[in-house]
């Protein structure tokens, strides 16, 4: 059975929002298409809307010619059409097996759960995966115990539950590391040559031109234009999403000095996923934090921030220091930057103003002084050029770029001397990504100390002069000067020592 | 990895630790009542004690569903007044099972207002059934403005005996752990977990869930009817118009101390079954222990509260021993 | 003025004032003496009264984590009692009373705030098992006999006409919704409140202490409730065991009734005391007209389910 569907000129608002004003898409049977776009350019809405899960305002879907019509998620999915969504939809109290077949649980007499071949299709299933994943995925896991990546994976293999005709990946690929990204990948040329039609969402550029025949653009929800990848550049698909771009080789920030004073001195920390990491980081440096997902990066930054309990000693500025509370932190003039925007750094349903002075309001006295917390707020939007209503819209209004520019704005009107950074630039569009490395470097210029973990490869040898490889919570590998290249970075991710012998 | 496993066993049952505390009560229970365990007194205690575990039992669906049912106690007070004024002393037993379907039905229906209201005009459950509370008062004060009722004497007395040494209370209860081994093997078990659990991760995989919510709410008033039939067998029918209103709240805490968590997803009715003994084994303990009766109430719920707060106080204290 | 404009004034607490007013001349149109002046103030001391109570819940709801406060019913009768009791009727021993009432209030919320923040007690049940607690007490230090007199004082101030014929009851209530306001608006505390409330992951990692603001919270809600159970007792004269029960779900629905979100993060005390308000007027306005108790039931149920209908929605899974 073939597959063909076109979508045309669909409109979606959320309340006075525009989220797609003019949303087109062809795809058939053995085709990889990427949909690419800046955030907020309606991606997400779009995979939505032929899912069935958003209803859209205006516009048609066609498949294999005929107009239709999903009224709810079964109906695109009794058609062959599924999707793997970006926020996961698997239920956290379930098992992997149970969440895996939910809704099309296999029966006995079209009554009773088959137990038996649900965890059979199950194992069947994981083994797809088999080598990339712990051995936690199992199908009687409940999924509230596993970890974002493999989680992922279930989302995907729940997803491939339904056989589908058309599958859907939106940012399948940003918890996964690249031994699962890899994996994946061979499985879509499987699936491809088996005559399945995948459409493929990612931010990472490297991605598209290894896996997708073609790329859709969208910007500010209408789609620009479909390319064939053969034929295109990087560069083109990049002039497409925007106007303008930056990428981190145009910022290096520069060496600091040998003299400058100790901020940070680490010394066998362990704590979470952490085992035994010393370090220390001086005043205006830009220490990279690097390695493959959930290797302990981010617990090392929430241990330094006291949210999570640690052993270890921990100086800060030459004091000993044991925090218990984040707060204990932040009088320390710490500031942390979360992985998880929506979950950890916003109230999403709050103003953009009670977010930024969230950690600094009794900065205002007893009877809070309104005017001068108006006043630094807007200085802090202006300062990082964020694109706002008013200051009382509710921050769920704002764009993924601008979102985080809240997020980090809200610690830099407390003025740290020392700022933790967990993939700040997670899910953030190009153009907002350059402001951020100017950021950096403006920051750095001023003395603040910097650690900064991030998922892509390239931002990290771009900006930082020292990168620290983190695998299994400890340090691989610290590197610095002409190892600062990628296959160095891959190699210590991977386990391999300064020797290259293999951990 | 020993200790992980018994972790999963607790997680998985939910209601173990709640049966653990069972049974510690039950021997406090049995050193200050020696006759506990006899025939006749189990079988007083458990007839009594019925009419809330049935209540219980709906409310727990209703609670792993994600929801909360406030009107289950006002909904027995008006389903009994509904039953005593159809049933008299002279029914014959044709009477007797219309009216029994009837009150069923009549349960189930209400149950879907609720459920409807809830699930398709998107209202918070507590407030909801809070306020349809108060229509199911105004209709059992309606029917009952004044206390009675009675029902046949047979009825009765069959329903005080044990049958065949064995309480009867005792066989309503295998039905209903029976019936409910049955639906935990369904389809419509996931779907109630999985909405409960995570209404748009259920919702974006195709769970029926607002068709799901109404039918917990119709369970929940289904059982109400079985609540207040044998609270009615074991009044021998007096009733009043507010005879069930007390028991909305002894229905959540008894849900609670089975070990079903409020926010839904998780538990099942036995943890509810455990929950209305535990509360009963209580009060029976405080009687017999010669409490002052000004004191009994007080004692009471600081046993309640230690019961609820024991699993927290544990985490606490090993954590901070920890450090 | 566009449908847009008119949405964003036309809030859920300005909704339910409207309606209250309008709910007044309705009562009017039923029955005429309905409309006179005094009616009006007297509407408004008994919504005054629910008022007050509801301050403490305002805060527990919007705090989220399933926040709800079952015992203020019970804290209200306690604190009446308290006073009735210790001052005997004496002008004098008022104030001792009223701090009796206070303390009694504060360490009924605190004990709530530790369960439920320390020892991860669903607010729900912790709250109804310190009912239990607050009952049982009650019964124990009064074996049953109410002893004691309502000082005559009390009535002057709170339930009788003070100044230009209004209650000195109605001007707590408004300088109580002054510092309300000024609490959830322009305290520290307040924000904490807001941000605990929509997201506690969130708050915890801005330096919020999330279980010392949850406990606050609670322990601010028993003293409103003490605080309501005294101003309670200047109006009813005589306490009797169940006097603060009738205030244990109206606190709640008032609350709701005033656009507060039951999940926490976002509403106003103003909005609660419109809720307030609305509810004193339907339950007034089915008494003037004169019905069975059992319609009035059946009657003030049905509007509570059309009353959150209007606002009280959660959000559509199918967006």
């Amino acid at each position: 059975m073939t597959l063909q569907l076109s979508v045309r000129s669909i409109v979606k608002r959320y309340g006075g929002v525009v989220a797609l004003r003019d949303g087109n898409l062809d795809i058939q049977s053995g085709e990889v298409i990427s949909l690419i776009g800046a955030n907020g350019s309606g991606k997400s809405t779009l995979s939505k809307i032929i899912t069935g899960v958003v209803a859209p305002n205006g516009g048609q879907l066609l498949l294999n010619g005929h107009p239709v019509h999903f009224s709810n998620p079964q109906a695109a999915r009794g058609r062959g059409i599924t999707a793997v969504y970006q926020e996961l939809s698997l239920v956290p109290d379930m098992t992997v097996a149970e969440n895996i077949w939910l809704a099309h649980e296999p029966l006995h007499l079209n009554f009773r759960v088959n137990r038996k071949a649900m965890r059979k299709n199950t194992e069947d299933l994981i083994a797809l995966f088999g080598g990339t994943i712990s051995e936690r995925l199992q199908p009687d896991t409940l999924v509230t115990a596993l970890p974002p990546d493999e989680r992922q994976i279930v989302e995907i293999l729940k997803a491939l539950s339904i056989d589908p005709q058309l599958l859907i990946l939106d940012e399948a690929t940003a918890s996964l590391d690249s031994s699962q990204v890899n994996r994946l990948f061979s499985l879509i040329k499987q699936w491809q040559a088996a005559g399945k039609a995948i459409i493929f969402i990612t931010h990472r550029m490297d991605e598209i031109f290894r896996i997708a025949d073609k790329a859709t653009v969208l910007r500010n929800g209408q789609s620009v234009g479909t390319v064939d990848i053969a034929s295109t550049s990087e560069r083109e698909i990049v002039n497409m999403m925007i106007e303008s771009a930056a990428t981190p080789d145009d910022i290096k920030i520069p060496v600091v000095s040998e003299d400058a004073p100790v901020r940070l001195a680490v010394q066998n920390l362990g704590g979470g996923r952490v085992e035994d990491v010393s370090f220390t980081l001086r005043d205006g440096e830009l220490l990279g934090l690097g390695g493959l997902h959930g290797q302990g990066q981010e617990d090392l930054l929430l241990a330094l921030f006291g949210a999570i309990p640690y052993t270890g000693s921990v100086k800060v500025s030459g004091k000993e220091v044991h925090y218990r509370h984040p707060r204990d932190a932040m009088n320390d003039d710490i500031a942390f930057v979360p992985g998880d925007r929506g979950r950890e750094g916003l109230l999403l349903v709050r103003s953009i103003i009670e977010n930024f002075q969230l950690p600094s309001w009794h900065k205002y006295g007893a009877l809070h002084n309104r005017d001068a917390a108006q006043r630094d707020a807007r200085a802090m939007a202006d300062d990082l050029q964020l694109v706002y209503a008013g200051m009382e819209t509710p921050v769920n209004s704002l764009s993924g770029g601008n979102a985080q520019k809240v997020v980090l704005g809200k610690w830099l009107l407390r003025q740290p001397k020392l700022l933790l950074l967990d993939d700040p630039t997670k899910g953030v569009d190009v153009g907002t990504k350059g402001e951020f490395y100017a950021l950096l470097k403006r920051l750095t210029e001023a003395g603040t100390a910097i650690l900064f973990y991030s998922s892509d490869d390239d931002e990290l040898l771009g900006l930082c002069n020292r990168v620290l490889v983190l695998q299994d919570g400890r340090v691989r590998d610290t590197l610095t000067g002409e190892r600062l290249t990628h296959s160095e970075l891959v190699a210590a991710s991977m386990g391999a020592t300064n020797n290259h012998e293999v951990a | 990895m020993k200790s992980l496993n018994l972790q999963r066993v607790f997680a998985r049952n939910t209601y173990l630790i709640s049966f653990i505390l069972l049974v510690i009560v039950l021997g406090i229970n049995y050193i200050v009542q020696n006759n506990v365990f006899e025939l006749r007194v189990l079988n007083n205690n458990l007839r009594t004690l019925l009419p809330l575990i049935l209540l219980a039992v709906g409310q727990s669906i209703v609670v792993i569903g994600g929801g909360l049912d406030l009107s289950v106690g006002t909904l027995v007070s008006m389903l009994s007044a509904l039953l005593v004024t159809w049933v008299t002393p002279d029914s014959t037993p044709d009477q007797i099972l219309l009216a029994v379907v009837l009150v069923c039905a009549a349960g189930m229906l209400a149950g879907l207002v609720n459920g409807l209201v809830v699930a398709y005009l998107r209202l918070q459950p507590m407030i909801t059934t809070y306020a349809t509370s108060f229509i199911f008062s105004g209709i059992a004060l309606l029917l009952l403005p004044r206390p009675g009722g009675s029902i046949p004497r047979d009825l009765s007395t069959f329903y005080r005996s044990p049958l065949l040494d064995i309480p009867l209370a005792f066989y309503a209860i295998a039905l209903l752990l029976l019936f409910w081994s049955v639906l935990r093997t369904t389809r419509y078990a996931q779907y109630l977990y999985a909405t409960g659990s995570s209404g748009a991760a259920a919702y974006a995989t195709g769970v029926p869930v607002r068709v799901v919510r109404v039918t917990t709410y119709v369970w929940s008033g289904l059982f109400a009817a079985l609540a207040s039939l044998t609270l009615m067998l074991s009044t021998g029918g007096a009733s009043q118009a507010n005879i069930g209103d007390d028991m909305t709240l002894d229905s959540i805490v008894a849900v609670v101390l089975g070990g079903t968590r409020l926010s839904g997803g998780q538990g099942g009715i036995a943890g509810a079954i455990i929950g209305v003994m535990i509360l009963r084994v209580i009060r029976n303990v405080i009687f017999f222990a010669a409490v002052p009766t000004w004191s009994q109430t007080l004692v009471n719920a600081l046993i309640i509260i230690a019961a609820l707060a024991g699993p927290g106080l544990i985490r606490l204290i090993r954590r901070s021993i920890g450090r | 003025m566009n449908a847009q404009t008119l949405r964003r004034y036309l809030t859920p607490p300005l909704i339910a004032l409207l309606l209250a007013i309008a709910l007044f001349f309705a009562g009017g149109l039923i029955n005429p003496d309905f409309i006179n002046v005094t009616q009006a103030i007297n509407i408004v001391r008994l919504a005054a009264f629910l008022g007050i109570i509801s301050a403490g819940q305002t805060l527990v709801i919007i705090s989220g984590g399933e926040g709800i406060d079952l015992s203020v019913g019970a804290v209200v009768t306690l604190a009446a009692i308290l006073t009735f009791r210790i001052t005997g009727g004496d002008n004098n021993l008022i104030g001792v009373g009223l701090l009796a009432s206070l303390s009694a209030g504060f360490i009924v919320g605190l004990l709530n705030g530790i369960g439920i923040a320390l020892l991860h007690i669903p607010p729900l049940v912790m709250t109804l098992g310190m009912t239990g607690v607050v009952s049982g007490t009650i019964l124990v230090v009064t074996q049953g006999e109410m002893l004691g007199a309502t000082p005559a004082l009390m009535s002057t101030y709170i339930a009788k006409p003070l100044i230009f014929g209004i209650p000195g009851v109605i001007l707590i209530w408004v300088a109580l919704g002054v510092v309300m306001w000024l609490l959830m608006e322009r305290t520290t505390y307040g924000k904490h409140l807001f941000a605990i409330g929509v997201n506690r992951t969130a708050a915890r990692l801005s330096g919020v202490r999330v279980e010392r603001a949850v406990i606050i919270t609670y322990t601010l809600a028993g003293l409103l409730a003490a605080l309501g159970g005294f101003m309670l007792l200047g109006f009813a004269q005589t306490v009797l065991l169940n006097l603060g029960d009738p205030y244990r779900f109206p606190s709640i629905a008032a609350v709701v009734v005033g656009g507060t979100m039951l999940t926490g993060g976002k509403g106003s005390y103003w909005g609660t005391m419109s809720g307030a308000l609305v509810l004193t007027l339907i339950d007034s306005l089915l008494r003037a007209m004169g019905l069975a108790e059992a319609y009035q039931l059946i009657v003030f149920g049905g509007l509570l389910v059309l009353l959150i209908a209007v606002y009280g929605r959660e959000l559509n899974l199918r967006q």
